[in-house]
Parts: C-alpha cells; sequence; structure tokens
C-alpha cells in the first residue's frame, strides 16, 4: 500500500470519526470499502493519484453528518445513552417551538387588537413601515413550524422555522447597519441561542425519531397561552406592567416553576423520568445564557433600563437567573442518571 | 417503508450485493432518480439489518480490501414482496383516477 493509499483512506477514516463508537465499530471497515470503490477504477497510476490528491466530497461529507446527527440524537434502535440524548433534545426543541408559537399567537392578538378586534384591550402604539407585517408573518411561521413538529410534518417545520429565524436575521443585520442596534452582541447572542441553535437541533426529529406525544403537545398550546400570556395581557392591560418580566426572565421563572414541579418525581427514582430531567437542564441551561447575555443590553443602554422597568432591572435579571439555577440543580442528579436507567427505545414510545 | 429501503432491498433481490454495488443497483433501478450517498447507505443497511430483513453474506477481499456482501433474508424478501404489492395496487388505483391506459386492473 502507497503512502497515498493511506491519504484518502485516512481522510475518510477521519471524516468517519463523527460516528458514534459503537457505530464505527460495526461499519467502518466496510463504509470506507465502499467510499474508495466509489473513486477507484482499477488502472494503478490513475488510482495512485486519487488516492494522493483526492478528497471526500461535500456531498459525502454532508451525508456522515446526517448520519452522525440521527445516531448521536437517537432514535429506534440506538444504544439507550444516544436515545435518552435523543429524546432529551427533542423535547427541548418543542418546547422552544413552543415558546415562538406562543410569541405568534401573541402577534395575532396584537393585529386584532390594533385593528379594534378586542374592544377591552387597549390598541398597541403604531408602528409604521413594513415590520410589523413581517413579524406577523414570521409569527405565523413559528405557529406552523410547532404544529408540523408536533403533527410529525418535519420538513415543513423545518422550512417555517428557517423562514422565521432568517427574518429575525434580516432585521438585526438591518438595526445594525441603521447603527440602532443598541448591544449587537446581546442581539447576534439572541438570535444564535434561540433562534439557531433550535433549528440546528431540529435534526433529531429524523425517521427514525419517535414521534410526539401529540394531544399533549398540541394541549399546552392554549395551555400555555392561558397560564402564561394571558396572566401577562391581563397585567400590561391594567397598568401593572411593571411587575412583568421581561421576556427573557420569563422564560426563566416559567422553566423555573416546571422544574419545581418536576422534582418530586425526579427524586422519587420513577424509572422514565431522567429524560424530562434532562430536557429541562438544556432549557435552563438556553434560558439561562439568554438572561445572562440579554443584561448587557441593559448594562450597555441606560436608558432603556428606565424605560422598562426602572434602574433595578440587572439585579432582577441575576435574581431570575439565580431562581433558575437553584430549580435546575434540584433535577441536575436525575438528568445525569439519565442516559444509563433510560427505558429501552421500544418501553419509551412518545415523548410526552 | 421508506423510497430509500425499498430500493436497497430490490437491489438485493436477485443475489447478494456489496456496499458500492448496492448504490449503483439503486442508480439504475431509479433510472439515476435515486443517488444514495455511502452515509444514507448505511443508515439504510442498518436499519433494514436492525429489522432482520437483511444479514452479510460473505466478505471478499478486493485490492487489500474486505468487501462484506449483503443478502436478503427470508422476512426481508416477504416485507419487499409486500411492499411491492402495496404500491403496485396504489399505482393502478391512481392509473384508474387519471383514465390511464391500464386502469382496468383497479378495484
Amino acid at each position: 500500500m502507497s503512502r497515498g493509499d493511506l491519504d484518502l483512506e485516512e481522510r475518510y477514516r477521519r471524516a468517519l470519526r463523527l460516528l458514534p463508537g459503537y457505530y464505527r465499530d460495526a461499519w467502518e471497515e466496510d463504509m470506507v470499502a465502499a467510499f474508495l470503490d466509489s473513486w477507484l477504477t482499477g488502472d494503478p497510476d490513475e488510482d495512485s493519484v486519487t488516492m494522493e490528491f483526492d478528497r471526500p466530497s461535500r456531498p459525502e461529507l454532508a451525508s456522515v453528518i446526517g448520519l452522525a446527527a440521527r445516531l448521536y440524537l437517537g432514535g429506534a434502535g440506538t444504544p439507550r445513552r444516544y436515545f435518552a440524548w435523543g429524546q432529551a433534545v427533542r423535547g427541548a426543541v418543542l418546547a422552544v417551538m413552543l415558546a415562538h408559537a406562543l410569541w405568534g399567537l401573541s402577534e395575532f392578538e396584537l393585529l386584532a387588537r390594533s385593528r379594534h378586534l378586542i374592544g377591552w384591550l387597549p390598541p398597541p402604539p403604531a408602528v409604521g413601515g413594513i415590520w410589523p407585517t413581517v413579524w406577523y408573518l414570521v409569527g405565523y411561521a413559528w405557529l406552523m413550524a410547532f404544529l408540523a413538529l408536533v403533527l410529525g410534518h418535519y420538513r415543513i417545520a423545518r422550512l417555517m422555522a428557517v423562514l422565521a429565524i432568517l427574518a429575525d436575521l434580516a432585521a438585526v443585520l438591518q438595526a445594525q447597519l441603521a447603527g440602532i442596534l443598541a448591544s449587537p452582541f446581546a442581539s447576534w447572542t439572541y438570535w444564535l441561542l434561540i433562534d439557531l441553535v433550535p433549528v440546528l437541533a431540529m435534526a433529531a426529529f429524523h425517521r427514525d425519531a419517535p414521534p410526539a406525544a401529540r394531544r399533549a403537545w398540541l394541549l399546552a398550546l392554549p395551555a400555555s397561552y392561558l397560564l402564561v400570556s394571558v396572566p401577562v395581557l391581563a397585567a400590561e392591560a391594567t397598568g401593572h406592567s411593571a411587575w412583568v418580566p421581561d421576556t427573557a426572565g420569563l422564560c426563566c421563572l416559567v422553566l423555573a416553576v416546571v422544574c419545581l414541579a418536576h422534582a418530586p418525581r425526579a427524586w422519587s427514582s420513577r424509572a422514565g423520568t431522567g429524560v424530562w430531567s434532562l430536557t429541562l437542564v438544556l432549557l435552563a441551561a438556553l434560558a439561562g445564557a439568554w438572561r445572562l447575555t440579554s443584561l448587557a443590553l441593559y448594562l450597555q443602554d441606560p436608558h432603556l433600563i428606565y424605560y422598562l422597568q426602572g434602574p433595578h432591572l440587572v439585579d432582577v435579571g441575576l435574581a431570575e437567573l439565580l431562581i433558575l439555577a437553584v430549580a435546575a440543580a434540584l433535577v441536575v442528579p436525575d438528568a445525569v442518571r439519565a442516559p444509563a436507567v433510560m427505558p429501552s427505545p421500544s418501553a419509551y414510545p412518545q415523548l410526552g | 417503508m421508506t423510497g430509500q429501503a425499498f430500493f436497497v432491498l430490490t437491489a438485493l433481490a436477485d443475489g447478494p450485493r456489496h456496499g458500492y454495488g448496492i448504490v449503483g443497483e439503486v442508480t439504475e433501478l431509479s433510472q439515476g432518480r435515486v443517488k444514495l450517498k455511502i452515509g444514507s447507505l448505511y443508515g439504510v443497511l442498518d436499519r433494514l439489518s436492525a429489522e432482520g430483513l437483511i444479514e452479510p453474506d460473505r466478505e471478499e477481499a478486493h485490492d487489500g480490501r474486505l468487501r462484506r456482501y449483503y443478502r436478503l433474508t427470508r422476512e426481508g424478501r416477504r416485507a419487499l414482496a409486500e411492499e411491492a404489492e402495496l404500491r403496485a395496487a396504489t399505482a393502478r388505483v391512481v392509473r384508474a383516477r387519471l383514465g390511464l391506459p391500464g386502469a382496468e386492473a383497479a378495484g
């Protein structure tokens, strides 16, 4: 075997390191042989050049990355560790999409108020330009993305979510170019954490993934609207908006309440709670990172602090972060155990 | 059964094939419409193997590397026949609805 022969083979083996060890043990040699078969012609001179200078193509690498995502965020037939991570990521993505869908519903509500369809609520402040229409469409896209994900139409869900985050990206870029972005760090971090990361994590919804528990997640949408959005709306309508946390703070507090509600089950050592604990820890990390980075916005723009809630906003934000950290810490031990004690995939068909 | 799995099983229907041989056969069977990437192929092979529809047949040395051949199991042959019948029945219904030739067998 020439030195060149090792080169292309090693390049493929390096790419295959993206796959989990158990899978490489079973399939690596066969995959490498198939990859090389796709290049080699049987002509020693031509093959020697190929082996020395050619590289795995981008579509080939993309197919390996796709396979790695399906295996690490496992579905049916994968080891329980990867299945646990897959279920936890799928749960976290559904929860983030639910939050986006709630925001979508609030856009409908703003539209109804602006057209005086909800008589007992004051119309929102009039905003000119194209952006109100864009936000209405983005809200609609998030709502469709959530519903499509729950109903198992993963391609539609991805398409809707990508359209929504591209609109957000356009808004951030436009604001930055116009020089009106108060904190580029906070805005870009929001886009990365809350928009891009969940959309990338939608890779966990592949053909081997068990379907979501439709009824539970579909009910979660109106229930969340009634329990979270309506009280916020009522507080704002009655002139108590100073008591309403900003969106990052609200997510931290809601998540803390869910962690506290889940903690007794997590500590009861009941089988099957670990995935939800892992999901909550993932969500807490995301919400905590958002809370922390969004405080940069307030620190960089003191006028915004007074405009929103007064000078204690940063202190309130840190308190929200602390509450979330304490609540999430209660479920961390159960989350850590989850990948090891996860019931087998066949005994855990649905998420919810 | 996904389209890729259907074509992979069909590629193995007339005898064992190795990984890249399956890719070529699927391209030919589908008249170029389905071009399996190696990563996708082994995702399908892994799943079909776990479901007991295919199994390793033999290994042969080729240019210093081992090629593993796969074959249909009895269960795989039965699943492929059922899927082919289902697809044919669906096609007959569609042709009947569209009023195309060969629709008389429908219903």
